[in-house]
């Protein structure tokens, strides 16, 4: 188990800056006293640690001096200075495991995993997030509940190693913005009811967001006329007034009103803000499409020539062409709307907060890469199949059936495996009756001569079962579909067999913090891997997971376990160990076998 | 790759070849060989333009004693700017495997509004006003006056490009219209004369149709093209059409009375240089009888759109007495524009041919057929006479002397028609006086016979024995090509019934019909839900969309479109429905998906490919017959059926059918593409309509998927997409090759390349 007792030279401070007084800092299980080196001093400390609340450090590589500060449950701290970062670092650890087990204490009964509230300066969000994240996956949290709170790894450790799920989770709330519907004009036109003949009207704080982005005059009408000139919703109504014109379809009538009604023109008639946004548009269009450039070089219809009527030409009432909007219109710029996106970000409480960011994100959005447009027609113009490939930075993904690409996956992983132990497992399974009494005989004479001893089985035979076991796990477990080659784990009662599996990520868990400590730069992490940690494995491991497996359970051929080849073991290090070089490799190993036994 | 086709080494940039390509150039050789015309139909998608490219640039590399230049027109300026992006990337290749001896000069030449750098002409909205901009800048007497008088504004791009003189060229390469720009901006040059004076040098010249085919224009721009070129006409189907707007000119009240404006303001002019400048006058009367109706070499600036009527048919001769004085010149055309009035002022419908309108013009207003003929030339003498630069202004009274040059120089082939509203909206009058033209063979006669190679081609020439017929040309070769596809990657299919078992169709009397419209709507909703990124829709008419479209929006229909895809629909404002293609563009990259609505006939349908997924699906919801109560249309189809014994039905479907296969052919640009195509009529599954579609998507369309239901081509779309998800084998099975390499060419042309072929 970790250390229970911890002594360490340290200054006692009362603010960061003091100088402090030197003395000596002694951790128990439950206490924390300093006893300064000068006798005479009055500064003793002796604090249970179910009085201090949390603690705040100095991190390693800035230019303070190694402290930590204890912050007390009634208020004010303790401030104490190390001699370097890596005393620092042992004692906060077991500040930290203290912490855990005096909060442990608190709410023992709970069941639910703790989140340690004393680790750094989480927020609460992230607190949550975690808390969240444990409830969600009843795996992780037996691992936290195995590592964290028996105190083999610290809550931040067993976290960094899972940045992602913190961070994917964390970003998809931030950063992602719902767009709007591709039906969402609609909701801004009214609903007609035919029984009655009512037209009603619905707006709503999203529909008049979406009022202002699918037109822009109305927008800028709003800045301007609201609240001097008019109240909201005077305008409001004034809009609704012309939308209803707009639904009659009568331009004639929309004309007259017009001509009474100033303010009515400007949702009348067509919106300037737009047409001098499409003429600034469309000088970045992409030429193989642009239509525009083509009626400029069309000296064949010119006013008057060309044939004008023969049906192909449309007919319009060119009086109070002016108030003619057409839906279609109304729908192509819903369309460019939609692709836009949201382009702001504003609680859309208050319209006029919302008609002025969408004005200020308008005069932002300017900006398109004329090279980026090149290129696209430059592709374009390719015929691609006559072409060989161009490289891509990615092998196309070609799956035909999901089955055959995980199988493929599986007997690549079982080819290595099968390359590493080189056969013998072949061996073990033809082992006949005979010579397994002959084994099970052996081991029971050698019990007989040694009695029964902590170590029945060998460790390095345990190793081999273990590694055996569990080798295949990594592919089988999240296997879609039925997995055809049955692995001996599968033989198992489930029981065993769970029990198995939650010993075979635990020690994955371990291994990948131990891995992720190479290559060992600092001290700290040293003693990371040297210290604690071996010996952490081996509680984890050598107390119940090795143990579990003196009883092989029936079915089980302990013959298997005879299988010669700790190389097995190496496969699973060998992926934390690609960059390690011989040497280190070998220290590795010996480090990772002393750690299990 | 590099490979030989008979005596010409061919340089194809890419590593493969379809077999279509290769036959193409093949073919294409041959006429080129035997310095004929030639028509060839090839479908969409197997690479037309880069095939028919590197086989005139390798043919002339293989030739140097025969410099061939090429005249290659185009429909649009898009795809003037795609014909000059693969163009670049076979010059390109062509030029880094042979060196400087491949490189070429090649412009694409368009109008003074797509080519102007000059911000204060550019500011003008439309293209006339840029011209007229333009002229008031660089005219020869502004600059005159400008040389006095240094206030006097002018194009500073104009001025340098003068005084860079005969070293203002362009270097050998490529140039876009926006390559031309940017070079006339670095340069300070002006890229439009720039361009126009290299028009002459270069080898290749990208632009559009009527620069050849409209008199008007290719009088200024194509009058010194060399007769040793090759002219082609890419997605030419719609030549015909072309050919007769081109020589089509209609009169409105507006233009009658523009063009007194017109005429007054002349009238001004005149008597304002009478008091001051008499001479001016005198000096052009004098000219004008010694037979000179154009002013001999008219500076660069000066030219103004030319003569209406065809180059052979001008007079040269002396202009008739009557209208050599400017004040008797205005006379005349104010009898004419009275004239004109008079006959406007009509009930009914009235339809006559030239020699008629001429002879009852001559008894009413005194003008005869001479006169008439020599307008135009003559307005434009008085015109630069009157130093008249916005001439933005005075297109009414251009029209009506283009309209009295047509009539007085054609007897046949025109009509004159007057009717006094639209039949669709009898109740608000709006006369029309139309001179229409019938005859396609005329605009287009002149190419033929000037220039020794034209190459007429597209993916829609069925039936191909029309075209020589209605064009009145005479092909050395004439060819179908089929398409070799390694699967099945386009799929027709014919609708006749909606979900409900009922008929669908945009026959006039059933369009309207709740049950068709709210059939389509299902139609789309259904296979908006399976089929991933664009989709296309081509409807008929505007109006028949409009009214669509509002129908679908009033029975919810349209909300569970959009449901599933963004709704884009293309209007009959160009630049809306420019920013429309381009947002649907996007829309599709980015994975949302969308749908576009737009209209056969229309802009988009003339050029804008939905390739790729850009376009997984086409719909052609009904058969886009022309207006058949078109007066305009009926006078053309009597002219047909009596010159050319074309009967009018047969005209019809070919023309609505022809129109169909060229909005679904956009879906597909190569063979790796894969597209549905839907025609969503009953009308379809006749023999008699469906047998005028192009040969390569006939054979694609199977007899179990020409009388289809909704849910019967939603499962057959389901199948196909999953099949097309597969991955397969690009070179194509044993059986047949699809794509060639290198050395399946070389064996080729050993002479079984027909063997390898079929």
């Amino acid at each position: 188990m970790a250390t229970r007792h911890l002594i360490k030279r340290a200054k006692y401070k009362t603010t960061a800056k003091g100088s402090g007084i030197p003395g000596v800092l002694e951790m128990t299980k439950n206490k924390i006293a300093f006893k300064p080196n000068d006798p005479t001093s009055v500064t003793m400390i002796n604090v249970d640690f179910r009085s201090i609340k949390g603690h705040k450090n100095t991190k390693e590589g800035s230019s303070n001096p190694p402290l930590i500060n204890l912050v007390l449950d009634q208020g004010g701290s303790y401030i104490f200075e190390f001699e370097n970062f890596s005393d620092l670092q042992v004692c906060r650890e077991f500040v930290v495991n203290s912490l855990a087990k005096s909060g442990e204490g608190l709410i023992a009964t709970s069941d639910k995993p703790v989140v340690a509230s004393h680790d750094e300066q989480l927020s609460t969000a992230e607190m949550e997030l975690r808390m969240k994240l444990l409830q969600e996956n009843s795996e992780l949290q037996k691992l936290h509940k195995q590592f964290v709170l028996g105190n083999i790894l610290t809550e931040s450790e067993f976290w960094a190693t899972r940045k992602k799920l913190l961070d994917g989770d964390s970003s998809q709330k931030s950063k992602q913005r719902i767009g709007f519907k591709s039906s969402m004009i609609l909701d801004t036109l009214p609903l007609h009811d035919a029984r009655t003949n009512k037209l009603t009207f619905n707006l709503t704080q999203e529909t008049k967001y979406q009022i202002f982005a699918l037109k822009p005059a109305v927008q800028q009408a709003f800045l301007n006329l609201v609240p001097n000139k008019m109240t909201e919703k005077d305008f409001w109504t004034k809009y609704c007034r012309a939308e209803l014109l707009h639904y009659k379809r009568n331009a004639m009538a929309a004309a007259a009103e017009a001509a009474e009604d100033e303010d009515l023109v400007i949702f009348l008639k067509d919106d300037d803000i737009l047409a001098s946004e499409a003429r600034r548009k469309i000088r970045r269009v992409d030429p193989t499409l642009d239509i525009e450039a083509d009626q400029g070089d069309d000296y064949m219809h010119l006013p008057d020539h060309g044939i004008f009527r023969d049906g192909s030409k449309e007919i319009t009432e060119s009086q109070h062409e002016l108030y003619r909007r057409t839906f279609l219109q109304d729908l192509n710029r819903q369309g460019e709307v939609v692709l836009e996106g949201r382009t702001i970000d504003v609680e859309l409480d208050n319209p006029t907060n919302v008609a002025e960011a969408l004005a200020q994100s308008r005069q932002e959005s300017d900006a398109t890469a004329k090279e980026e447009r090149l290129y696209r027609t430059s592709r374009m113009t390719e015929m691609e199949d006559l072409q060989a490939p161009h490289d891509h930075p990615f092998t196309p993904l070609c799956i035909k059936d999901p089955r055959d690409y995980f199988d493929s996956q599986q007997a690549n992983a079982l080819k290595t495996y099968d390359d590493t132990r080189a056969g013998t497992e072949q061996l073990s399974c033809s082992l006949n009756s005979e010579e397994a009494y002959g084994f099970l005989r052996r081991s029971i004479s050698e019990i007989e001569a040694m009695g029964l001893s902590a170590h029945m089985v060998r460790p390095e035979v345990a190793l081999t079962v273990i590694n055996g076991l569990t080798q295949n796990i990594s592919s089988t477990k999240y296997q879609l579909g039925k997995n055809v080659h049955e692995s001996v784990l599968d033989g198992l009662p489930n029981t065993t067999k769970e029990e198995l599996l939650h010993y075979w990520t635990s020690i994955q868990e371990l291994l990948r913090h131990f891995w992720s400590s190479y290559p060992i730069t600092t001290s700290y992490l040293y003693a990371k891997t040297e210290g604690s940690h071996v010996k952490n494995l081996s509680a984890a491991g050598g107390n119940k997971g090795i143990g579990s497996l003196r009883a092989p359970p029936a079915g089980f051929s302990p013959c298997s376990s005879y299988a010669s080849g700790s190389r097995c073991c190496f496969s699973t290090l060998r992926v934390g160990s690609a960059k390690e070089n011989g040497k280190g490799w070998r220290e590795t190993k010996w480090i990772c076998l002393g750690g299990v036994y | 790759m590099k490979f030989q086709i008979e005596d010409v080494t061919v340089y194809f940039p890419y590593d493969h070849i379809y077999p279509e390509q290769y036959a193409y150039m093949l073919e294409l050789k041959r006429a080129l060989d035997a310095k004929g015309h030639c028509l060839l139909e090839m479908p969409t998608g197997t690479g037309k333009t880069i095939a028919l490219l590197s086989l005139i640039t390798s043919y002339v590399l293989s030739k140097p004693h025969n410099p061939v230049k090429l005249i290659y027109c185009t429909r649009t300026v898009h795809e003037m700017e795609k014909t000059l992006a693969e163009l670049n990337l076979l010059h390109n290749y062509q030029t880094t495997h042979l060196g400087d001896r491949a490189k070429i000069l090649a412009v694409g030449l368009s109008s003074r509004k797509n080519l102007c750098v000059n911000p204060r002409v550019l500011a003008a909205e439309n293209r006339d006003s840029v011209d007229a901009g333009c002229r008031r800048l660089t005219a020869s007497w502004v600059r005159a006056a400008a040389a006095a008088n240094p206030n006097v504004p002018t194009c500073e791009f104009f001025e340098e490009y003068e005084r860079a003189g005969s070293s203002a060229v362009l270097p050998p390469g490529v140039y876009t219209l926006q390559d031309l720009r940017a070079y006339g901006k670095k340069k300070g040059w002006c890229p439009y004369f720039l361009a126009r004076h290299m028009v002459q040098f270069a080898n290749v010249v990208v632009y559009s149709y009527q620069y050849l085919l409209d008199p008007k224009v290719a009088g200024i721009i194509s009058k010194e093209m060399q007769r040793e070129s090759v002219v082609v006409f890419d997605e030419a189907h719609n030549i015909d059409n072309v050919c007769i707007e081109a020589l089509s000119v209609s009169v409105r009240r507006q233009t009658l009375e523009g063009a007194r404006r017109n005429l007054n303001k002349m009238r001004q002019e005149i008597e304002k240089f009478k008091a001051t400048d008499a001479g001016r006058l005198r000096a052009e009367y004098n000219r004008l009888v010694e037979g000179l109706a154009q002013r001999g070499n008219l500076a660069l600036t000066d030219t103004w759109l030319s003569n209406p009527a065809l180059p052979d048919d001008i007079l040269k001769e002396a202009v008739p007495g009557n209208i050599r004085r400017a004040e008797h010149f205005v006379h005349v055309l104010r009898r004419l524009v009275q004239y004109l009035e008079g006959r406007l002022e009509t009930e009914n419908v009235e339809k006559e041919g030239p020699v008629a309108f001429v002879s009852s013009l001559n008894t009413h207003a005194g003008i005869d057929q001479k006169t008439l003929k020599f307008c135009y030339d003559r307005l434009h003498s008085l015109m630069l006479t009157l130093e008249i630069t916005d001439t933005d202004e005075f297109l009414h009274i251009q029209t009506i002397c283009d309209f009295a040059t047509l009539v007085g120089t054609y007897t046949r082939g025109f009509s004159i028609i007057i009717e006094p509203f639209d039949e669709r909206m009898p109740h608000i009058p709006d006369p029309v006086l139309q001179l229409s033209c019938h005859d396609a063979s005329l605009a287009i006669k002149p190419v033929f016979d000037r220039f020794q190679s034209v190459v007429i081609t597209s993916g829609t020439l069925s039936p191909i024995d029309l075209y020589p017929r209605l064009l009145n040309f005479h092909p050395v070769v004439s060819r179908s090509f089929k398409m070799s596809l390694t699967r099945d990657c386009i799929c027709p299919m014919v609708l006749t019934r909606g979900s409900d078992q009922l008929p669908v169709s945009t026959k006039f009397d059933m369009r309207s019909d709740k049950g068709v419209v709210r059939n389509y709507g299902r139609l789309l909703v259904e296979m908006a839900s399976i089929v991933p990124d664009g989709i296309v829709c081509f409807f008929v008419s505007y109006s028949y969309m409009d009214g669509i479209v509002n129908s679908w929006n009033e029975n919810g229909l349209l909300k569970d479109i959009m449901q599933h895809k963004l709704v884009f629909i293309e209007t009959q404002d160009v630049v809306e429905t420019t920013l429309a293609l381009d947002n649907y563009r996007k829309a599709c990259d980015c994975g949302r998906g969308a749908i576009f609505f737009s209209v056969a006939r229309g802009k988009v349908a003339e050029g804008i490919d939905f390739d790729r997924h850009y376009g997984r699906l086409v719909i052609m919801f009904g058969v886009p017959f022309q207006y058949t109560l078109s007066k305009i249309l009926l006078a053309r189809l009597e002219y047909l059926r009596d010159t050319f014994q074309i009967k009018e039905g047969d005209f019809l479907t070919f023309d609505a059918l022809r129109q169909a296969a060229q909005c679904v052919g956009r879906v597909i640009r190569s063979k790796a593409d894969y597209g549905m195509m839907i025609f969503a009529d009953k009308r379809y599954s006749r023999h008699d309509k469906r047998s005028k579609l192009p040969g390569w998507i006939l054979s694609h369309l199977r007899d179990s998927h020409l009388n289809l239901s909704t849910d019967m081509a939603l499962h057959i779309a389901r199948e196909f997409l999953r099949k097309m998800a597969q991955p397969y084998d690009k070179a194509g099975g044993s059986s047949s090759k699809t794509l060639l390499s290198q050395e399946d060419v070389e064996k080729m042309s050993d002479g079984n390349f027909n063997e390898m072929l079929y």
